[in-house]
């Protein structure tokens, strides 16, 4: 059969098979790993390399001087750089989560460099301690590191985002540990970092922050020469001084498995395959154990790195890059050497199809009922596969399983394409991710796409998201921030072109934060640009004002209408600018200069005025002192008479002096006029009645309450200084008189002289103090007779009305009375008997 | 029954706006962990009394006071601040801060903003040196539903706000309001504005529109088909005029607070000296949902039949035997007392005042300016008022009244009436002169008015207008149908083109505009009754306006809306949103200004 090829490769490890495809021929020349400090990424991230400085290495035809240089998994150059760090030798480095490459040197000093090998400012240092004992050994995790010092004390930066170094418990020992390994925070009970040391004695210590603790003394016989943690902290894999491999639980209290090696020198290398075997690495010898059987063997002749990963190992030699991962259930079902699992039996039919073979019929008939699971498992080998022909005749093998399968989720398939054409796009030499799928789905498509972007792979990024249905906001950002960066020789103008080509592929990206971009990078021309295409204001609006454009802010603040940012530009326009040069600014803009003047008038009244001077608006400075003049009033210091009545008097004639520069408020100069001299008559009314209840009222009140107090003279004598007219005189005092019920005195003045409004505010003063006598005297004088009935109704005199009203004549007055008087009985028909009798008449 | 309407009647949903506020308002609570002292402004007290019950603000450990300027008695560690962002209120908080801290009490302050932050008022915390102390928030409530089918923007001086000082942050506020009520029920395609201000509002929304999108993909046609933007500045007749609703005239004379009036317990009919009620008025109110939207005349008889009928029914149920379902009849009937006897005693209580010759004087009066035939008689009427010292508002009132009738008063009488103003209640009120004639409302005459055109074109004055059963608009103020009602009728019948004419003799600019993804069909050019049958809802309801008022809107206006919704051969339900609901008392105060 064909497929015997496939299964020919696998190696059998107890009951599991294992293969080990070549992902990559290295890309690059002349590395050899043996001479290099290398330092690979998981999840098939960038290569670091730099020459070894802690071997004595012949130099061929290279410089003297380091290059540190950077490649991707299938060694194309990415970048390089001169390392000329000061700081000792290097002791270590490695790739964090975010792709940043640490590297710690001997005086404790963290330099870090991007994909680019562009060294990220500011280094980190990891304390005095460290730059005064020297670092001798490092272990990193995903965030982390931990540093070793000649004096064995341990310190760790547990995040790289917040980098500070601490210290951790002291160990005690005088001897360097023989290894070291972590347990990252995620995995421990305390969510610290805990540090693990080999040392000489049959015991393991485990260090934390606030303490030291020996375990394994239970199970170990010796020390351990070599350890290597699991990737989800459960195990522990170990070299002991014997030559034995032991996987113990990660707290030490129980070995797992114990295997004899052939060799009781440690391994140099050690590490997880998976979660199911452990690698060990000498010289020439790749030994791969699983829990039982023989061990399986690969000769290498050329050195090795061991990079773990979630579900194998990738082997990385001077020439190429492997893939040693166990072989997956799907795979194994379709491929292993005289499978007739459905799976298996549906790939063969879909050969006999191709050939036009009728065995693919009775394959299909064979299948039966399983049908549906074999193309499952079709799918999902073909997810495992890393070479794209295989791919692609396994998942035509699914789709010809399909066919015939009448209830299967016929998105499967798609969706497998869907993640297949994304990884072997990923994959492809040039851009040297060799994802599995099972890491793909760890890793998840946008930490993949941010990946792509920090590796200016931005065009498949963009097509990676669109094609998945994912904003592609990140990309375009990214690439329009990274795009001004290399842009420096670009004109402004056309760069804009070429910006804003990209940007609207993407609904709602936000032109604010690229324009901060180009401003940061001293690009203010182009970011003023830019923010005009910003729809949205209150991003806009701000930084409009950081680049100093606050014309055009205050304009767009206002043409939004969102009064909040136009106070905003106010605000910092008034700082900034000089006060002149401030008014000048918002003189002519309605909307800002109206707000201004709303918050001035709440908490900065000078500063108002200053306004109003400066700009000629004098009659709004009058106001000011006018309303100025009351608190000067509300002082109790200032009120009912004192002295500083004074001042108040002065401040209302400046008041209106200021009302008579215009002629338009000739009105409000001449009531400022009578106001001053209206206060300084009601402060000698309170000098002379010893009472103070005159100032702050008005002129009607100063009258009706010198006719009151019985002081008609005083009331005259206001009454000719403000010109009162006869009419109102006339109410005031009469309503005075009634007020203290001095009816003579009322009647008195009824008789003075015919009085200019008739008698109407008599009755009326009369009735309202319930004097029905009073009102009887002057009701007969009311010259009209529709009031005649009317008062006579308010008084309850139902025919006195009836004749009144049928005097003037009016059916709908009669009607309205009528119904006051609709309680009573009598009264009403008296109305309708006058009111059908003149029906006829009107 | 209590103070927060039932909206499960209502055409939207906005049950889920009000759950949405509530459970902001409790998620604030719940973030300050403990017991806490809210110091809530007074007037955002009585807005938050139709959303949440104190008994649940308590539940969640707070204390409650209202903000002034006196310090804060507490012994709570934590200070909650929950305050409009006015300007003048920061003097409080600042000051309140200050006197803790001179006392040397240390405390947690929170300031949660409503709406939301202003750089305003951030601006004065900074520089009375408090800010830093502080924990700034904010409490996004843009929209109170009143009842069933009013919402509120709670801006009570928005109109002054605008129109006097150029503040239009309330404009912002309302365009913000109907945004968010577009993020619930769809963008609303058409719009309809006049008035300045409208006109300003569609701007701002468009603008938001354009600036964050509501999408709504799952939504097949928008709940609200049309809104229509009034400014109150076209219509500021109708709310001088004094209202004959029994709604309105509860709120002239008792003054609707937040939907329930305090009257002395002894109108109610409650033996209790001394003693204030507050009486819920709302939708939920089976009677007062009835009664609310008549004229009060027919009120009294439609009360008074109702009480007769009850009375004959127990005599019936005393003297004679009765069925067990006519039993049961009865006892239904009996469950209504309640409600009649406290709408008998609130009627009973209003014709005390309606019955009083001064009142009728001034209805008189105020028909015989919108006649706008006799000047002269006007002018004595209230020059009278002035003399005798009436009630500065209602002098204002119907100066107002007069001033926008006749497009201005005659610069001899404007200035005579604005002397005897002053001369009669003080100089200090100068001020508030200053404020009607920057607004407009009682100014110099400078140009003829037009209100004669648009009275007669839009057939303001409707003579013979039967109160009882009503055949327009007018039945509201017994003969004046409220201008600015009309012009919504105008609009949901046949859009703002055939009255063009009379727009433009009105205050500010008109437009119609469409938006979304209407855009471009042309069957929503107009709104022609049922004949559109693609406005309906997909489940049969009607569709519906939203009719904005910016300004402020009567209880009397609301009514004629109603009757206009319930009309034969309406095709929608109105909605109503305004800025607050207003009367001609509560809007002329918003305009006085003591200088003193």
């Amino acid at each position: 059969m064909a497929n015997v090829s496939v299964a020919a490769e696998w190696q059998l490890l107890y009951n599991r098979y294992y293969r080990k495809p070549e992902l990559y021929r290295m890309g690059w020349l002349h590395v050899d790993l043996s001479r290099n400090r290398v330092a690979c990424a998981p999840f098939g991230g960038p290569i670091a390399v730099i020459r070894d400085d802690s071997k004595i290495v012949q130099l061929h035809s290279e410089s003297a001087l380091r290059k540190l240089r950077i490649f991707n998994s299938a060694g194309v150059l990415l970048s390089e750089t001169v390392w000329k760090n000061p700081g000792g030798r290097l002791v270590a480095m490695s790739w964090t989560d975010d792709q940043t490459l640490a590297c710690v040197v001997q005086d404790g000093t963290v330099y870090r460099y991007n994909v680019y090998a562009k060294l990220l400012e500011p280094n980190i240092s990891m304390g005095k301690e460290c730059f005064e004992q020297n670092v001798v050994d490092c272990v990193f995790w995903g965030n982390g590191l931990v540093c070793i010092t000649e004096s064995n004390q341990l310190f760790c930066i547990s995040d790289f985002k917040n980098p500070k170094s601490s210290q951790l418990a002291d160990t005690g020992i005088e001897e360097p540990p023989h290894c070291m390994a972590v347990i990252e925070p995620q995995y421990t009970m305390s969510g610290n970092v805990e540090v693990l040391l080999g040392v000489g004695e049959a015991y393991v210590l485990a260090v934390e922050e606030d303490g030291v603790q020996q375990l394994g003394f239970e199970v170990l016989r010796g020390p351990l020469q070599k350890m290597a943690v699991s990737c989800d902290g459960q195990w522990l894999a170990s070299f002991t001084h014997d030559g034995r491999l032991l996987v113990l639980t990660s707290d030490m209290r129980q070995v797992i498995m114990e295997q004899e090696c052939e060799s009781a020198l440690p391994p140099e290398q050690l590490s997880w395959c998976g979660m199911d075997s452990v690698l060990l690495y000498w010289d020439d010898m790749l030994l791969m154990m699983g829990p039982i059987g023989d061990p399986v063997r690969y000769f290498y002749d050329e050195p090795i790195v061991l990079i773990p990963e979630c579900d194998g190992v990738r082997i990385l030699s001077n020439s190429s890059m492997e893939f040693l991962q166990r072989v997956p259930d799907s795979t194994e079902s379709i491929f292993k050497i005289g499978s007739t699992s459905p799976a298996a039996l549906l790939y063969d039919a879909l050969d006999h199809f191709d050939r036009r073979s009728a065995k693919a019929d009775e394959n299909l008939r064979l299948i039966g009922l399983s049908l549906p699971e074999a193309v499952e498992a079709c799918i999902d080998a073909a997810g495992h596969e890393f070479d794209i022909l295989r791919q692609r005749t396994l998942l035509r093998a699914a789709s010809y399983g399909q066919a015939f399968c009448s209830n299967f989720q016929r998105d499967r398939i798609q969706e497998m394409s869907k993640i297949l054409r994304v990884l072997n796009a990923v994959r492809n030499h040039e851009i040297g991710i060799p994802l599995s799928i099972q890491q793909y789905k760890l890793l998840t498509p946008s930490v993949l796409i941010s990946r792509l972007i920090n590796a200016h792979q931005h065009l498949l990024a963009l097509r990676i998201s669109e094609y998945l249905g994912m904003n592609q906001e990140v990309v375009i950002m990214h690439w329009t921030c990274s795009k001004i960066t290399a842009s420096l020789a670009i004109p402004d103008a056309v760069l804009l072109e070429i910006l804003l080509d990209k940007l609207k592929l993407c609904k709602g990206i936000s032109y604010a934060a690229v324009a901060a971009h180009a401003d940061k990078s001293g690009r203010r021309k182009l970011a003023a640009m830019l923010v005009e295409h910003e729809p949205r204001s209150s991003k806009q609006v701000p930084l409009l004002l950081s680049i100093g454009e606050e014309d055009i802010a205050l304009i767009k603040a206002t043409e939004c209408g969102d009064t909040d940012l136009v106070y905003l530009v106010l605000f910092h326009i008034w700082q900034k600018r000089q006060p002149l040069e401030f008014f000048g600014m918002i003189q002519a803009r309605t909307l800002a200069r109206d707000l201004f003047i709303v918050y001035a008038r709440c908490y900065k009244q000078e500063f108002l005025k200053d306004y109003f001077l400066s700009t000629g608006q004098l009659q709004e400075v009058a106001f000011l002192l006018w309303k100025e003049s009351w608190d000067l009033g509300q002082n109790p210091m200032a009120s009912k008479g004192s002295p500083l009545l004074g001042p108040r008097i002065k401040l209302i004639e400046k008041v209106q002096n200021l009302f008579s520069e215009t002629k338009e408020h000739t009105f409000e100069s001449k009531a400022a006029e009578e106001h001053s001299k209206l206060l300084r008559m009601q402060h000698e009314l309170e000098v002379s009645t010893k009472q103070a209840i005159f100032v702050d009222s008005s002129i009607s009140d100063t009258i009706r309450t010198c006719i009151v107090l019985g002081n008609h003279r005083a009331a005259m004598k206001v009454k000719t200084e403000f010109k009162v007219s006869e009419k109102r005189w006339y109410w005031l005092k009469v309503f005075a008189l009634s007020t203290i019920r001095d009816w003579d005195a009322l009647e008195k003045f009824s008789r003075e002289k015919r009085p200019p409004i008739g008698f109407r505010p008599f009755v009326e003063a009369c009735i309202e103090a319930d004097e029905k006598g009073e009102a009887l005297k002057y009701i007969p004088k009311l010259t009209d007779p529709r009031e005649r009935a009317e008062s006579y109704a308010r008084i309850g005199m139902a025919k006195e009305a009836a004749d009144a009203a049928s005097q003037a004549k009016d059916g709908e007055l009669l009607g309205r009375l009528k119904s006051t008087f609709s309680q009573n009985a009598a009264a009403s028909s008296i109305f309708d008997t006058l009111r059908s009798s003149f029906q006829g008449v009107s | 029954m209590a103070q927060i309407p039932n909206l499960d009647n209502a055409p939207l949903n906005l049950t889920a706006l009000r759950e949405q506020s509530q459970k902001e308002l409790i998620n604030i609570l719940k973030n300050i962990r403990g017991k806490k002292c809210l110091v809530i402004d007074p007037k955002l007290g009585g807005s938050l009394s139709s959303i949440i019950q104190t008994s649940l603000l308590k539940e969640h450990g707070v204390e409650l006071r209202y903000l002034s300027a006196d310090p804060i008695q507490t012994d709570l560690a934590k200070v909650v601040y929950l305050v409009r962002s006015q300007l003048n209120l920061m003097k409080f908080i600042s000051s309140h801060v200050h006197n803790d801290l001179s006392k040397g009490l240390q405390r947690e302050y929170y300031v949660y903003f409503v709406p939301r932050r202003a750089v305003g008022c951030e601006k004065i915390l900074e520089e009375e040196k408090v800010h830093h102390l502080l924990t700034v928030g904010e409490y996004p409530l843009y929209i109170l539903p009143l009842d069933e089918d009013v919402l509120s923007f709670e801006l009570d001086l928005a109109y002054k706000e605008y129109q006097v000082d150029g503040d239009t942050s309330s404009l912002w506020h309302i365009a913000k309001a109907i945004h968010k009520l577009e993020s619930s029920f769809g963008v609303i395609p058409n719009v309809r504005a006049k008035g300045k201000a409208s006109v300003r509002v569609a701007d701002i929304l468009n603008h938001m529109q354009a600036e964050e999108p509501v999408n709504s993909p799952e939504m097949v046609v928008p709940e609200i088909n049309t809104l229509i933007l009034l400014d109150r500045e076209v219509d500021m007749v109708t709310p001088m005029c004094s209202q004959l609703t029994y709604e309105g005239l509860l709120d002239e004379f008792l003054h609707i607070n937040n939907g329930a009036v305090e009257l002395e317990a002894s109108i109610m009919g409650v033996q209790q000296e001394g003693k204030k009620i507050k009486v819920p008025l709302n939708s939920s109110d089976k009677l007062f949902k009835e009664i609310r939207d008549l004229n009060f005349e027919v009120v009294v008889q439609i009360l008074r039949q109702k009480a007769t009928s009850m009375k004959q029914d127990y005599t019936e149920m005393t003297t004679t035997s009765q069925s067990v379902s006519e039993l049961k009849d009865f006892v239904k009937k009996l469950n209504s007392l309640p409600e009649m006897t406290r709408h008998i005693n609130l009627a009973q209580h209003l014709s005390t005042f309606t019955s009083k010759p001064s009142f009728l004087g001034k209805l008189d009066m105020e028909h015989t300016i919108i006649e706008a035939q006799s000047y002269d008689i006007c002018f004595e009427y209230i020059e009278e008022m002035i003399h005798k010292q009436e009630s500065l508002i209602n002098v204002l009132r119907l100066l107002v009244l007069f001033s926008i009738t006749n497009s201005g008063l005659p610069k001899k009488h404007f200035d005579y009436l604005r002397r005897e103003l002053l001369h009669s209640y003080g100089f200090e009120h100068m001020g508030t002169l200053n404020n009607l004639e920057k607004a407009g409302l009682f100014r110099k005459q400078e140009t003829k008015s037009n209100w004669l055109t648009v009275k007669r074109a839009l057939q303001l004055v409707v003579e013979d207008t039967d109160t009882a059963i009503p055949n327009d608009i007018a039945y509201v103020f017994s003969g004046y149908a409220p201008l600015s009602i009309r012009l919504v009728q105008h609009a949901v019948r046949s859009g703002w083109r055939p009255i063009e004419e009379i727009l433009k003799l009105l205050p500010g600019p008109h437009s119609d505009t469409k938006r979304g993804r209407f855009s471009s069909t042309s069957s929503f050019d107009n709104l022609y009754g049922s004949s559109a049958s693609g406005d309906k809802v997909a489940d049969g309801r009607r569709s519906l306006v939203l009719v904005v008022f910016i300004g402020g809107v009567t209880f009397a206006e609301i009514s004629a809306l109603r009757f206009l919704s319930a009309q034969e051969g309406m095709a929608y339900d109105l909605i109503i949103g305004t800025t607050k609901i207003i009367s001609g008392n509560t809007l002329t105060e918003t305009f006085v200004e003591k200088l003193g």
